[in-house]
């Protein structure tokens, strides 16, 4: 089992650093984007498969850390070193501000994290005059530090990957750890950790901020890739398309939200070739994902794997 | 001073609508633990078709209420196919409802194209009243707050002094120890849930004729029923009242003086709300 996974990762990670080689241009920034969506994803995920909380306002964070990011750069001229580190800034302090709702729980932590969500997208899009409205900011340049610039979009789609496996790796850490233990332990029994004197909303409330940091992240990732950034990006319907990727591609796991990201986007882009319908294909997903394959294409093999395992060491 | 007080008008009137939409909202949530995003597509296919209806008999009345009615059977089938089957779970509650959402408003948008629409009003209600103090105001929104009230007041009776009302309550309070009694629980769900369809069916049609219908529509008025039953308390009839009245007037009067942060007047006062009182005004401990 375990090097049947390491050779699995193996063939992965060759064919992601492959890619670029194999495939054309189109194919490359369809999959920096699953990347960096997928890392959007992945941190709603810290929140919904690790800690049992179902956040829909992880869009703000992503698009602040996107917006300050490329205000910087694109107004004021402030270089990426300066300008990428404050746009996570900017979105880890909203999301410190916005940590205080995980003193709710359940239905009521949804419908607050979507109001909250509902805030910095009225912000962006009605401030036209700091946020440039509907338009959003355009122009902003590829990331450069020093004389080095990430021109190319090769060049970039390695950036997204490097960017993208230490995250994987600093998550494995952290769902390891026992802070990591202690979030599953808040999910599946929450009075049982507070009696053996976990204080779980502090637990919880850091996490809700690391997987703020995380989003932010990836907003960054996602503005210099764009080159643009308007409030679709801050818009109820990406946190909830980056929710479903977490659960379509498998919740409670770190491949998961990239394969789901991958299935999303994918989707989307081969559908909306030949079919003008394509929000109500989203739709078709969605409601196929919640009632047949609640726990994801990750879930779908494991308990496949399982049931393969068990035939094998059943007695004849 | 005019003006201040024609916010309140506006304010007010846009609460009767909300309160329309809200109260289908409140009362499923409060019974049958559901919540449907797909609350607002209801809305905008509901006002679609009564404003097909109106062109077609020329009688807003019928607009009205046949928007309201078509969408009875659509709730109906929504609810018993699909989201009976997520149980409690109230992510999967979410994500299946908005997915529902994207495939009406879909669908919407093929049948009645992308332009705004205004629902055509009768001509008793196209005109404007001059109130005492010299202000004018139109006559629609004028009615369309009496229908509120009306409609209000209605649910009001139904839910305190009818019998229904009286399980309906019950329902919301203990529904084991109802259907252990031996009431059709289940039949109560259908019929607050028709009843939900209906409100907000019609709202779209009275929302329509003076918000107009457009593609996204859904989206802007689910999130205002939203934060309507969160200030409110979800699954209460009277904060479903109260809800509607607050935002009402919060969003007229912050459209008014902060035009650039309206959303954050709307949403700033409810987040802080949540935090010290998450069951809302009239919610309960859950």
């Amino acid at each position: 089992m375990g090097s049947y996974r390491i050779v699995l990762g193996l063939v992965a990670l060759a064919a992601a650093l492959l890619a670029p080689l194999a495939v054309g241009q189109f194919w490359m920034t369809l999959i920096t984007q699953i990347y960096i969506y997928g890392l959007l994803a992945l941190s709603v995920d810290l929140l919904l498969g690790h800690a049992g909380l179902y956040s829909l306002c992880h869009a703000s964070f992503f698009a602040i850390a996107a917006y300050t990011t490329a205000i910087l750069q694109v107004r004021h001229g402030v270089p990426t070193l300066l300008a990428a580190p404050a746009g996570i800034l900017a979105g880890t302090l909203l999301a410190i501000l916005y940590g205080a709702s995980v003193r709710t729980r359940g239905v009521y932590f949804i419908l607050i994290t979507i109001a909250l969500g509902y805030i910095i997208w009225g912000a962006v899009y009605r401030w036209a005059s700091f946020t440039g409205g509907d338009n959003g900011i355009t122009n902003v340049p590829p990331p450069s530090i020093g004389s080095v610039t990430v021109a190319s979009q090769t060049a970039y789609y390695y950036f997204a990957l490097a960017v993208v496996l230490l995250c994987a790796l600093g998550y494995r850490i952290l769902i390891r750890s026992p802070f990591g233990l202690s979030l599953r332990g808040i999910k599946a029994s929450e009075s049982r950790m507070r009696s053996l004197g976990y204080r779980t909303t502090k637990h919880l409330y850091v996490a809700f901020v690391i997987s703020g940091a995380m989003a932010s992240l990836a907003g960054v990732l996602y503005v210099y890739y764009n080159r643009f950034i308007n409030p679709v990006a801050a818009s109820f319907q990406i946190s909830v398309e980056v929710s479903l990727m977490a659960i379509v591609g498998g919740s409670g796991t770190i491949i998961g939200p990239f394969l789901g990201s991958g299935i999303v986007l994918g989707l989307r882009n081969w559908v909306s070739s030949f079919f003008e319908f394509h929000a109500a294909v989203m739709g078709i997903v969605f409601i196929a994902t919640i009632l047949w394959a609640p726990h994801g294409i990750v879930g779908f093999f494991s308990r496949l794997h399982a049931r393969g395992a068990k035939t094998k060491t059943a007695p004849p | 001073m005019n003006s201040g007080v024609l916010q309140a008008i506006n304010g007010i009137s846009f609460a009767a609508l909300l309160f329309l939409l809200a109260s289908g909202f409140t009362l499923s949530f409060g019974l049958m633990r559901v919540v449907n995003m797909a609350h607002g597509a209801y809305y905008l296919l509901g006002g679609y078709i009564g404003l097909s209806i109106t062109r077609y008999t020329g009688s807003f009345a019928l607009g009205v209420l046949g928007g309201g009615l078509a969408i009875i059977p659509i709730g109906y089938l929504i609810d018993r196919h699909f989201i009976r089957r997520t149980g409690e779970n109230h992510l999967a509650q979410v994500l299946l409802t908005v997915g529902i959402a994207f495939v009406i408003g879909d669908v919407a948008l093929k049948i009645w194209g992308g332009d705004n629409l205004k629902v055509p009003t009768p001509i008793e209600l196209r005109g404007a009243i001059e109130l005492p103090g010299g202000i004018i105001y139109p006559t629609y929104r004028f009615v369309l707050i009496l229908f509120g009230i009306l409609v209000g007041l209605s649910l009001w009776l139904i839910y305190h002094k009818t019998q229904i009302g009286a399980v309906v309550r019950a329902g919301v309070d203990d529904r084991e120890t109802v259907s252990a009694i031996g009431i059709n629980i289940d039949r109560l769900f259908v019929l607050v849930s028709a009843m939900a369809s209906f409100l907000a069916g019609m709202a779209g049609v009275v929302g329509g004729a003076f918000l107009t219908l457009y593609p996204g529509a859904e989206w802007e008025i689910l999130i205002y029923a939203l934060v309507v039953v969160i200030f409110g308390g979800l699954g209460s009839l009277e904060g479903a009242m109260i809800g509607a009245l607050i935002v009402g007037l919060l969003d007229a009067y912050g459209r008014w003086l902060l035009p650039e942060f309206s959303y954050f007047v709307l949403f700033g006062p409810m987040a802080i709300l949540l935090l010290f009182r998450p069951q809302g005004i009239f919610g309960r401990e859950s």
